[in-house]
């Protein structure tokens, strides 16, 4: 039980306590807040999500695992990040795409935008989002026109159904025309709301996104002020097009808002500095959408966006009060 | 970004930074302070900020538990002799917080009569020289944790008006109860000590300031404060349970809403800021002219086996603390002198408890942190915590990088080493330590590059 001498005491400055949450514990913290969002899509798009899933999982812990083996440097998969990184790149490709090319995407994207740049925590722009942008100038057919029909059970097997998605038609066809084949009423809301639509893997289910989201707010993982800026600066836009709850419900704007743009790493660190990257990325996204040549903007809203961050973490700075005389 | 507004009713507290943690009081915090004298002390003749005293004794001389072993000038604190005894040596002895140390190591010896100190008359009314002079004679420093001798902190220039003492009992460090026992089991002596140093300062009003967690400790004080009849002001406040609460700054700006500058003193703002067991030290001082030779100090954390509040004889070897602690776990890993956050580790067990020693701290395996740590993922949780507005993160990028002369636009000359940015964040990283390292470059003038490779220590 005891002991007269223990066996060496270990000598280190304070504190010597810690809180409870590690880098490790918050990437499968997230991961578990998207977990309700995918088993949504592998309810209304089949079992072929798993599938993407483990492709793109794959590529990114594949990336990383390559450049630290050429780099003889210690292996970091342990960190959850390049789990996390394949999660989030899933979450943002549609349903119907060949399985091998999420893995190429997440590669590409770990190996590219983190590894190149000297790992977690020192990349410019978010991984995931790099790699999706890799895989839209690859793949460009595949990715925008291998939607599926959400269908309720459709893990047991049925047929897969290609369609457009919501915000496709609404490019192509505009306003009028678009209005007419969706069928905008309180109904085509509802489904955009609980997540029964044409769309990416990890964007559909706005309420399941609330639910991760709140988990991550609840653990201080994120805070408001990206999101919610995020959904401002949209809203904005979305008011000049007439349609502004059709822009809010659609595409991957809440999976953007709640888990890309919040990553610690590519976004400033002061609420100030947040809310102008949240307003800039919705603004952007907004103006990629409605005077753009892309259904959806806010991919590359958020990559532009990061590339402002360093600035912002420059400009603002936590506030000291100001003594006369004393250094800085 | 929006200064918070205090609710009516609720605890005061300080406006920026700060972390709400466990506590773990509880194994602590019920047990009555227990007496225990050793069969030996060694006293360290540094024992405050400031030059060594001098030796008075010699191998085989025989002290009384009171009489003074080591002189200072007028700016030091003198040590006395905490047993009665026979001297064994004075030698170069290990040092809690300095490597190695001149010390006195007495060998306790019972049939010498322990002496009885008489109430001096007319202590209530003294004039401010004669507190001051009596506190030095004491031998009394700061019993929070710094050491700095008490005398110079009540010798006021004549330049300077002070209006309020605050007595410290905030003990926002977790584990430690030390000051929450001594207020509750000797709330009169805690009032008397304050009233004692307002009178030597020349305050008008006396603040004891407590963390919400210790209201029986406020209600004790409270209590005595209707019955002591010392005839002064005396405010008990509560603050909220939060760490720093208890930094000297930091309970200033809680207590009466002054921001001290850095580079400045509290009593540049009026104010003289004095811990709760210097208090009760003050008051034997002055009113028995008994110096300074117990220390209450709380003994736990997972790797003692019966954890304690003890009153010891400064200069007891933390060996025979845990002998009378019961002994300590296989896996502890760490032993702390002082708290948790600020405290510094042991690296032996044959030190002795000096002055400034809050507690003893036996850390288990699963309780201290890692030191492997990760790269920055600039979560800025860092920048959330910490209480003065600093940015550690980039203090521990830059310094990392070898950059360390680069860093003072982040602050980090008026860190003062809380360690709430390191308790937060998530990679684990040390940032006190980065913080430690920038200092001493910029003391020598070159910043010596410290090869890390981000990650490395984590995941081998």
């Amino acid at each position: 039980m005891t002991d007269p001498l223990p066996p060496r005491l270990v000598l280190s400055p304070g504190p010597h306590l810690r809180a409870e949450m590690t880098t490790q514990q918050i990437m499968w913290w997230v991961s578990g807040a998207l977990a309700p969002v995918y088993l949504w899509a592998v309810a209304i798009y089949g079992l072929r999500v798993i599938v993407l899933l483990v492709s793109g999982i794959g590529g990114a812990v594949a990336g990383e695992w390559l450049v630290n083996r050429l780099r003889s440097q210690a292996q970091t998969l342990s960190d959850g990040s390049a789990v996390l990184t394949g999660l989030l790149l899933v979450g943002t490709i549609s349903p119907g795409l060949p399985a091998w090319m999420p893995a190429v995407g997440g590669f590409l994207g770990l190996v590219c935008a983190k590894m190149l740049f000297g790992g977690l925590g020192y990349n410019i722009f978010n991984p995931a989002l790099v790699g999706r942008a890799i895989m839209m100038a690859t793949f460009p057919v595949a990715m925008t026109t291998t939607w599926l029909t959400p269908r309720l059970g459709a893990f047991m097997g049925t047929d897969a159904v290609t369609q457009a998605s919501p915000l496709g038609i609404m490019k192509l066809e505009g306003l009028a025309k678009a209005t007419e084949i969706l069928g905008m009423g309180p109904e085509y809301y509802w489904h955009l709301l609980v997540g029964l639509r044409v769309g990416s893997v990890g964007e559909v289910s706005v309420v399941l996104m609330l639910l991760g989201a709140g988990v991550l707010l609840w653990k201080r993982i994120i805070k408001w002020y990206i999101p919610l800026s995020v959904l401002a600066g949209l809203l904005l836009i979305a008011l000049c097009s007439g349609i502004p709850l059709f822009h809010l419900l659609t595409g991957g704007l809440w999976f953007g808002a709640f888990f890309m743009a919040t990553d610690y790493v590519t976004a400033p660190m002061m609420p100030k500095g947040q809310i102008i990257f949240g307003l800039g990325i919705g603004v952007l996204t907004g103006v990629i959408r409605i005077w753009g040549g892309y259904p959806e903007g806010i991919c590359y809203a958020i990559l532009m966006v990061n590339a402002v961050t360093p600035a912002l973490n420059h400009w603002f700075r936590p506030r000291r009060p100001h003594w006369e005389g004393a250094p800085s | 970004m929006w200064r918070r507004q205090r609710p009516r009713g609720a605890p005061r507290t300080f406006l920026r930074g700060g972390v709400h943690m466990d506590d773990r009081k509880a194994a602590t915090a019920v047990l009555p302070i227990e007496r225990f004298v050793p069969g030996r002390v060694v006293m360290p003749l540094s024992q405050h900020l400031g030059a060594p005293a001098r030796a008075t004794v010699k191998r085989k001389a025989v002290v009384t538990r009171g009489d003074c072993i080591g002189e200072t000038g007028p700016d030091g604190a003198p040590i006395h002799a905490s047993v009665s005894g026979t001297v064994k040596r004075v030698a170069l002895l290990p040092h809690p917080t300095a490597v190695e140390g001149e010390a006195v190591e007495i060998e306790v010896d019972p049939s010498i009569q322990e002496p009885q100190w008489e109430e001096r008359y007319g202590w209530q009314h003294l004039p401010r020289a004669l507190i001051v002079e009596r506190v030095q004679a004491a031998g009394i420093v700061g019993l929070g944790g710094a050491a700095f001798p008490t005398h110079r902190k009540l010798r006021i220039p004549p330049e300077i008006t002070i209006d309020t003492v605050i007595i410290n009992g905030a003990e926002c460090e977790p584990y430690l109860t030390s000051d929450h026992r001594v207020m509750l089991e000797t709330p009169a002596e805690v009032l008397w000590g304050a009233v004692i140093m307002a009178q030597a300062v020349g305050a008008w009003q006396v603040v004891i300031g407590l963390e919400t967690n210790k209201d029986d400790a406020a209600q004790r004080l409270r209590e005595a404060a209707q019955q002591c009849q010392c005839h002064w002001p005396v405010h008990i406040a509560l603050c909220e349970t939060r760490y720093p609460q208890g930094s000297e700054k930091q309970l200033i700006e809680a207590l009466v809403g002054r921001a001290v500058p850095p580079g400045k003193l509290p009593m540049h703002v009026g104010v003289v800021v004095q811990n709760v067991a210097t208090a009760v030290a003050c008051y034997h001082a002055v009113r028995y002219e008994r110096p300074l030779l117990d220390r209450v100090i709380t003994v736990t954390g997972g790797g003692i086996v019966t954890p304690k509040n003890l009153s010891v004889p400064i200069g007891t070897l933390v060996d025979d603390i845990v002998a009378a602690c019961g002994g300590m776990h296989k896996r502890t890993a760490k032993v702390i002198a002082g708290g948790p956050m600020m405290g510094r580790a042991l690296g032996r067990l044959d030190l002795p408890v000096i002055k400034g020693t809050g507690g003893l701290l036996f850390l288990r395996t699963d309780e201290v942190r890692p030191d492997c740590y990760g790269p920055c993922i600039s979560c800025g949780k860092c920048l959330d915590v910490c209480p003065l507005g600093l940015e550690p993160n980039q203090i521990s990028v830059y310094t990392e990088a070898g950059r360390a002369l680069e860093t003072e636009s982040y602050g980090v000359q008026s860190c003062f080493e809380c360690g709430c940015c390191s308790y937060v964040c998530p990679a684990q990283r040390p940032l006190v330590q980065f913080i430690q390292i920038a200092k001493s470059a910029f003391q020598r003038g070159t910043a010596l590059g410290i090869a890390v490779r981000p990650g490395a220590g984590c995941h081998d």
